[in-house]
């Protein structure tokens, strides 16, 4: 066992882990925060369980526990603030940008990174974006939009 | 002043925002993964190397031995304490060599992943610990994955039982009896022996399937009082439930299988009764604790979502006018070991046959299929069931007639179009209702087609290849019982109970078990244009078995069908009773007609100051059942069943356009336009989600995605770095038109969707590639569609021109 020290959503936890635990474990398991979810073996293809380490996006499954010791980490549960959804997660609800919803965590973490990164992306920027999140229910055509209507609504907002 | 149709078509067809998004877009959905139980115990899979191998001994003592382990359990143990697998409620009523088998498997693998023994283990990463100490002994043993080899004489037997590989063989066409089907046969061969145009090929489509984001979970918990509690990601927790009943030998008050409210989707996957529901189970009632399984994404393509892997050896003789006047196939399915409840794989297959004709006004047809068992996972249901192959095959015959006729595809289908509804196909299916030729032009009203021929010779000039290719299809909308009995011994009705809420709320419970299409929505859509209340006024319920009323499942494109109409049905009952006392208590005599539904009143519309509230008059109902009509009594509440007559459909055509490089045979799909028939529309997004998802997993399907067995039977696929998904970066946006028909079969014009819908897609692309490169005259009759492929054939071509 191990001691770390993670902050999750702005809470800092202090938990003793074995030291193969995977951060996705920890957040699921530990913290019970279970909008992050697993699609694949472990490989960091699906990019359900997608958070942000230090603000940057990352694949939980790909990370222990032990190495986000004396990070930040922000899942999904994270993004709307008392009670208000960030523009992203709206538009993703106003544009049906999700059907069963299980990748959708990953890829509102995806692209809440990569819209602060990309204010102004082309419908080609977002799909090449999203390479590392897959969806089976929408064919992506959703997705696609949602993001770019939020992408609007964040500049329009900052003009 | 019809009041309650104003009010009808404010809710009807709006893109209304998901009630299920709130809870899914911040981290609150519920999924199986996320339910937790206290004292709950982890279970692991071990399952085979092999593809075909005898179990010569297990030995569990070091996985035993490891701290935490709290058991494990094998096919020995399993054979002996529950019954296996082969039990009536999962049995299809068609004529096929069913086999026998264990939750676990006894004596033999027969496929690479057959579960073999589960380690149960306090904790998670320990039972994974386990399960690779136990120790498994095989005796390898021949292997057959060749779906033509394992039919041949003296080919490996997969079921030792059974005398060949032959599980189900079915002549589809020519009458019940074998003397009307040879006499059939011969009529079909003498129109052969006199067409102008016969066009024979063989196609083959690979095996993949669509693989749901979430993979497959159990979840059971034991109680001496209560029996079994099992929450199973599932398409039809109702026959889940009587399958443990039935295996587990459990009395039925004592079973109850909730399929969690949110499943990450299930097309078809989670829709058949699995091994692990029962070992799981099992395991749960010995060790008197909950007990989990979370499938991982190895065991999962491994196991389950591997469909089509057909050969289809079609003949289409036509006039040189393109007429088209017989179809011909003889199909093959490459079933695996035919291992899985409620569909043996094989159903897959037989109602692809069903479905072959498509929309074509064939004079004869002489159909076929045999289905070979083989050693690779048994097939399971995968969205555009049973007909991906067999859609592809018709599709690309129809442009090889087209061409070889000398006229445009396009115009070819439509002269042979069913041109006015119903309609009974050459194997028998039904065509309810719809306008085919309405829905076509409709299509061709997207593109220029001269133009783009003019545009298509520019460019050729210019060294660049462009295609147009076309597809269309007809999509069965929800099944009826007249075709689900037979086929999966199960009933097709849609089945609701509908509860008014004395705080003027309504709650729907639905028999139906829903993985992302938004039963919620459509169903609160529906509820508030009948009472005149807004959707947020209601909650929709589905999954617990022990909450809803019987039905059949998520399945076939059901909701916007079935499980609608049996909502509209309740309700039509409720309202007619509301009426009642409401005009009883007006003093009046007024029908159901008489009184509107709207924004949160009734009104009589003979005197429209003349009005309760919806809340004042269910609570008054409800909670005050005092001076009542004669012969009325108090509460709110109505279950209903809907059955339509006969299976109903939908229908689509699609075209794309694509530009293809000779030089690598790598292609970019430049366009993709469909129209739709989906009857009216309940809400637009919800349709327009269903349509994009579809068409895109047929894209994946038909381009990327590929289960690859070695001739050993290895399965080298299982992960999705080599069972590739199409990214966004890898498809295009899509345009979607409708030219929809009521269906007059439902209450509310509505029509099933969205389920079948994949199967256009091979036919629409491939055709648009080999009209892309009908210079080189290369003909596609082979999926996956790689670019490797096209390139050795180009160059080919290439080679035979100079």
């Amino acid at each position: 066992m191990q001691t770390v020290r993670i902050t999750v959503n702005g809470t800092q936890y202090e938990e003793a882990v074995p030291p193969r635990m995977l951060l996705v474990d920890f957040l699921r398991e530990r913290l019970a925060l279970t909008g992050t979810h697993v699609g694949c073996t472990y490989e960091g293809v699906c990019g359900a369980c997608t958070v942000h380490l230090d603000g940057e996006a990352v694949k939980s499954c790909m990370l222990l526990a032990v190495q986000a010791d004396g990070h930040a980490v922000t899942t999904v549960e994270g993004l709307s603030s008392n009670g208000d959804l960030s523009v992203l997660q709206q538009s993703f609800r106003e544009h049906h940008g999700l059907q069963c919803g299980f990748c959708t965590p990953g890829i509102l973490m995806n692209m809440t990174d990569f819209l602060a990164r990309h204010p102004e992306p082309s419908d080609d920027d977002i799909r090449h974006g999203l390479i590392g999140n897959l969806c089976r229910c929408t064919g992506y055509v959703h997705i696609v939009k949602a993001v770019r209507e939020a992408a609007k609504t964040l500049a329009g907002g900052a003009g | 002043m019809d009041i309650t149709v104003q009010d009808s078509k404010r809710w009807m067809g709006a893109r209304l925002e998901r009630k299920e998004d709130l809870r899914l877009v911040t981290g609150q959905g519920k999924y199986l993964a996320d339910i937790v139980l206290p004292g709950m115990l982890h279970a692991v899979f071990v399952r085979s190397e092999y593809a075909h191998a005898r179990i010569t001994g297990i030995d569990v003592a070091a996985a035993r031995a490891l701290p935490g382990v709290v058991d494990v359990i094998t096919g020995d143990e399993i054979r002996t304490r529950v019954k296996s697998m082969r039990q009536p409620v999962v049995l299809p009523n068609l004529p096929a060599k069913y086999p026998d088998y264990h939750a676990l498997a006894v004596d033999k693998v027969k496929f690479h992943g057959d579960p073999v023994a589960v380690v149960i283990a306090r904790d998670k990463y320990v039972a994974e610990d386990a399960a690779e100490l136990v120790v498994v002994d095989y005796e390898e043993l021949p292997v057959v994955v060749d779906a033509e080899q394992a039919l041949a004489p003296g080919a490996p037997r997969v079921h030792d039982e059974e005398a060949d590989n032959e599980m189900f063989a079915m002549t589809f066409t020519g009458g019940a009896t074998a003397d009307e089907q040879m006499r059939n046969e011969a009529e079909v061969q003498r129109i052969f022996d006199t067409a102008e145009v016969v066009v024979s090929n063989r196609f083959r489509v690979h095996r993949t399937g669509i693989t749901p984001m979430e993979p497959r979970g159990v979840l059971c918990d034991w109680s001496l009082a209560d029996g079994l509690t099992a929450w199973i990601t599932t398409q039809r927790p109702h026959i889940d439930r009587l399958a443990l009943i039935d295996i587990l030998e459990i009395p039925g008050e004592r079973v109850r299988v909730i399929a969690p409210r949110d499943q990450g989707g299930g097309f078809g996957v989670k829709a058949p009764f699995y091994r692990e529901n029962v070992v799981i189970a099992y395991a749960a009632r010995k060790l008197g604790k909950p007990v989990r399984w979370i499938e991982t994404r190895y065991e999962s393509l491994m196991n389950v979502g591997q469909e089509r892997d057909q050969i289809n050896d079609v003949e289409i003789a036509a006039t040189k006018d393109g007429r088209l006047l017989a179809l011909r196939n003889r199909g093959i399915a490459n079933n695996g070991t035919g291992q899985t409840g409620v569909y043996w794989g094989f159903v897959m297959p037989f109602l692809g046959q069903v479905e072959m004709p498509n929309v074509y006004t064939w004079e004869k047809g002489d159909i076929k299929l045999r289905v070979a068992t083989t050693n690779k996972a048994c097939l399971t249901p995968s969205r555009a069931f049973g007909h991906f192959p067999t859609r592809f095959a018709i599709e690309r015959s129809i442009d090889i007639v087209a061409r070889r006729c000398g006229l445009e595809p396009a115009d070819l289908r439509r002269r042979n179009m069913v041109p006015k509804l119903p309609y009974t196909t050459i194997t028998g299916e039904y065509f309810d209702s719809g306008d085919f030729l309405k829905v076509w032009d409709s299509l061709l009203r997207q593109i220029d087609l001269p133009a783009f021929r003019r545009e298509q010779v520019a460019a050729r000039a210019h060294g660049r290849y462009l295609g147009i290719g076309f597809a269309c299809g007809a999509e069965l909308s929800g099944v009826a019982s007249e075709l689900l009995v037979p086929m999966e011994n199960q009933p097709g009705y849609g089945a609701a109970t509908v509860r008014v809420d004395p705080r003027g709320k309504v709650l729907i419970f639905g028999g139906d078990a829903p993985g992302g299409q938004g039963h919620e929505t459509t169903v609160a859509q529906v509820v508030a244009s009948i009472f005149g209340i807004d959707p947020s006024d209601t909650l929709v319920t589905t999954g617990d078995t022990g909450a809803t009323p019987f039905g059949a499942g998520t399945i076939g494109a059901r909701a916007g069908s079935y499980f609608v109409s049996a909502v509209h049905k309740a309700c039509a009952e409720l309202k007619e009773k509301i009426t009642h006392v409401l005009a009883h208590d007006l003093g009046v005599r007024a029908t159901t007609e008489e009184f509107a539904f709207t924004n949160g009143d009734v009104i009589y519309l003979r005197d429209p100051s003349r009005r309760k509230t919806f809340r004042e008059i269910v609570e008054r109902i409800i909670m005050f059942p005092v001076n009542l009509p004669e012969g009325e009594v108090g509460g709110l509440e109505a279950t209903a069943f809907f059955e339509a007559a006969k299976p109903m459909i939908c229908f689509n055509a699609d075209f794309c356009i694509v530009e293809v490089r000779p030089e690598t045979g790598e292609f970019t799909i430049k366009r993709w336009a469909t129209s739709e028939d989906v009857g009216n529309v309940i809400n637009q997004n919800i349709v327009d989600g269903q349509m994009h998802g579809a068409i895109v997993q047929g894209l994946s399907n038909a381009i990327f995605e590929e289960f690859i067995y070695t001739d050993e039977g290895q399965q080298l696929t299982a992960d999705f770095e080599h069972y590739k998904l199409a990214t966004a970066a890898d498809v295009p946006d899509i345009e979607l038109s409708y030219a929809s028909t009521p269906c007059p079969h439902t209450p509310l014009g509505t029509r099933g969707i969205g389920e079948g819908r994949p199967s256009s897609v091979p036919g629409a692309l491939c055709n648009a590639i080999c009209d892309a490169l009908s210079p080189f005259g290369i003909e596609v009759t082979e999926l996956p569609l790689r670019p490797s492929t096209l390139w050795a054939q180009i160059r080919d071509a290439q080679a035979r021109q100079h």
